[in-house]
């Protein structure tokens, strides 16, 4: 950890550089075939021509959706693996992602977001603190990883069919298909409108539980210790909670509920750069964007004309981890 | 010598009658026990409904499907109010004991199957693909409704409409025409609409990409290919989804601005009919004003 501190600048502008990378090859892919020169002329011109919009109105909408939910995931993620002390907790392991699809979806449906645009994002974040509150509720803090999974499940399979249920019941015909990208997630047919509802809502969010960093430092050495050093916990888990709940419930909004980000980011990065928190969070964030910008760009080359839920690369990444997971933690036990 | 001759004459006389009474008999035979017009019509499909309503006595029709009593998808919504509206389920078929079935080669192929397993008489008929299977598809009902008459008829109307509303010099000067279904999806070749906005003058964006039957065009696609006539199926007050939603994408809206934009709901130009003619008339009227439009706009 000692040894880890000098590296950890090293490490942010890597991966910062590697964002960047990742967000230009997002702005660069598309069916539309446009040469690198004319995204760059059409991202900053004020005509409005057909490459302008395409890349201003479609594929900027997505790049910065990636990166921003990418980094909500991966941060939340490490959050809440660090608040509570458990390797699993991740917000679509714990129904957080799930129950925030379920509010989204009984706003989009019932038409409440057609006549109040906010409704939408404030249906993902009601139901994602929901989601947070409940688990919390159900499993406490330092449960151990079985009753927090367990609750996560309940939490999930109960948001997924009531989700399932709104959908069958939804006027429109093209409901009930619907129900894909609802739990698999999807940036397509995105636009600068979706960026205007979610964006503000995942930089607070964002910002909530990046304030609660140093405070998930001294947590590590136990609540006593924590207290000694001045934290208040209660007001700790408040903006935790309502930092996740505002970041993760705005992002599954507008782009479905996308899973295993916020298991595999930190996993990967905490060797790197040790187990502070402080350290973990921002490098989780940038690692989140960069994870979930490279998914966004695998979905559109892989199978270009009917693309691929963006929760089907995400998982074909992270559910091996989680496999791993398992078996670590098995040994563990044994 | 004068008998003889009687006689060859009476024979030929016969021979007439009996060729011709053979004839009729062969003609009652082809067109097979159908001929007796059914009196408990059931319909399973949204073309079939149509026809069936009308070519048939309405005391005929014993059910049409829930889509026939649809505006959005029927051009006889009204009076289809009036009949038993199916879902296509087995169990209310069967307790209307119809004497005949209509449905679609792809309408509840499971209902269609118990159907005919347990002895009813049920006429299958493919969506028509272009013009002249719209018109196969109009005859393919009316002889099985025993009104094959007014099946030729209909078709006489069609015809003479839409020669009527095909607009003049459609040949020389076609516009790119992008049809955008919710979802994203846009009928190519091999579906009715490509027939329909051939036969208005224009030229079928999707047929010019390859794509056949419905198939998804990417937004980036649709916004780079501009085209001069932008075609919307769907009602402005559909109920919410994500499918219709990306018809509200800020970048489509900006290509609305651009286009001659007409809409052409389903009712009109997805079955075979007098409709299409007006499906046609649309179209020509958005083929005119982007013709009208300068170049410089484009």
């Amino acid at each position: 950890m000692i040894a880890a501190a000098p590296r950890l600048p090293v490490f942010a502008a890597a991966l910062g550089a590697l964002t960047l990378l990742a967000a230009v090859g997002s702005m660069l892919v598309g069916p539309a075939g446009l040469a690198p020169q004319a995204v760059l002329r059409g991202l900053f011109t004020a005509d409005a021509d057909t490459v302008a919009l395409v890349v201003q109105q479609i594929r900027l909408p997505r790049t910065v959706l990636a990166a921003g939910i990418g980094a909500v995931l991966g941060l939340s993620g490490a959050a809440l693996q660090g608040y509570l002390r458990n390797p699993l907790a991740e917000p679509g392991l714990i129904g957080v992602t799930g129950a925030a699809a379920l509010g989204a979806v009984l706003m989009l449906y019932t038409g409440a977001s057609q006549s109040f645009a906010l409704a939408l994002p404030a249906g993902g974040m009601v139901g994602a603190m929901l989601a947070v509150l409940l688990v919390l509720l159900l499993a406490g803090r330092a449960a151990d990883t079985l009753t927090l999974i367990l609750a996560g499940v309940a939490v999930t399979s109960f948001a997924s069919a009531l989700t399932s249920l709104a959908l069958n019941l939804a006027p429109s015909p093209f409901a009930a298909l619907e129900i894909v990208f609802w739990l698999l997630g999807s940036l397509s047919g995105r636009s600068l409108e979706h960026v205007a509802l979610a964006l503000p809502f995942m930089l607070v969010g964002g910002a909530l539980i990046v304030s609660t960093a140093r405070a998930l430092d001294a947590l590590a050495l136990g609540e006593d210790a924590a207290q000694s050093l001045g934290f208040r916990l209660g007001a700790v888990r408040w903006r935790l909670v309502l930092g996740t709940a505002l970041a993760v419930g705005a992002a599954t909004a507008v782009a479905g509920a996308i899973g295993f980000v916020g298991l595999v980011v930190p996993h990967v990065l905490r060797p790197l750069v040790g187990h502070k928190p402080s350290a973990l969070l921002p490098v989780s964030a940038l690692g989140g964007a960069v994870l979930l910008l490279l998914a966004d760009i695998l979905v559109r080359v892989i199978t270009p004309a009917q693309e691929l839920k963006l929760g089907v690369v995400t998982a074909l990444i992270g559910a091996p981890f989680f496999f791993t997971l398992v078996i670590k933690s098995r040994r563990r036990l044994a | 010598m004068r008998r003889h001759l009687h006689a060859e004459r009476h024979i030929r006389r016969t021979g007439t009658r009996l060729a011709a009474g053979a004839l009729v008999l062969a003609c009652a035979l082809l067109a097979g026990p159908v001929a007796a017009r059914p009196s408990n019509v059931v319909s399973l499909n949204i073309c079939t409904d149509q026809l069936a309503i009308q070519l048939l006595e309405p005391d005929r029709i014993a059910s049409v499907s829930f889509l026939a009593a649809d505006p959005h998808y029927s051009v006889v919504a009204d009076k289809a109010e009036q009949f038993h509206l199916n879902r296509g389920r087995a169990e209310a078929i069967l307790r209307l004991d119809p004497d005949l079935v209509l449905a679609g080669t792809y309408t509840s192929p499971a209902t269609v199957r118990l159907l005919r397993r347990l002895g009813y008489e049920v006429v299958q008929v493919p969506p028509p693909r272009d013009l002249a299977a719209a018109r196969e598809q109009i005859r393919t009902v009316a002889d099985a409704l025993g009104v094959p008459d007014r099946g030729e008829r209909l078709i006489a109307r069609i015809d003479r409409r839409l020669a009527r509303a095909a607009p003049e010099g459609s040949h020389a000067r076609r516009p790119v025409a992008a049809v955008y279904e919710a979802n994203g999806v846009t009928p190519g070749r091999g579906e009715l609409a490509h027939a329909v906005l051939h036969a208005a003058g224009l030229r079928n964006l999707a047929a010019r990409r390859g794509l056949r039957n419905l198939a998804p065009l990417p937004l980036e696609a649709l916004v780079m290919a501009d085209p001069a006539v932008l075609v919307f199926v769907s009602r402005r007050d559909a109920p919410p989804s994500q499918a219709q939603n990306l018809l509200a994408h800020p970048a489509l809206a900006a290509l609305k601005q651009r286009a001659a934009v007409a809409v052409v709901p389903p009712a009109l130009w997805s079955c075979g009919g007098p409709q299409l003619a007006r499906a046609v008339e649309r179209l020509a009227q958005a083929r005119a004003r982007a013709l009208a439009a300068p170049e410089a706009t484009r």
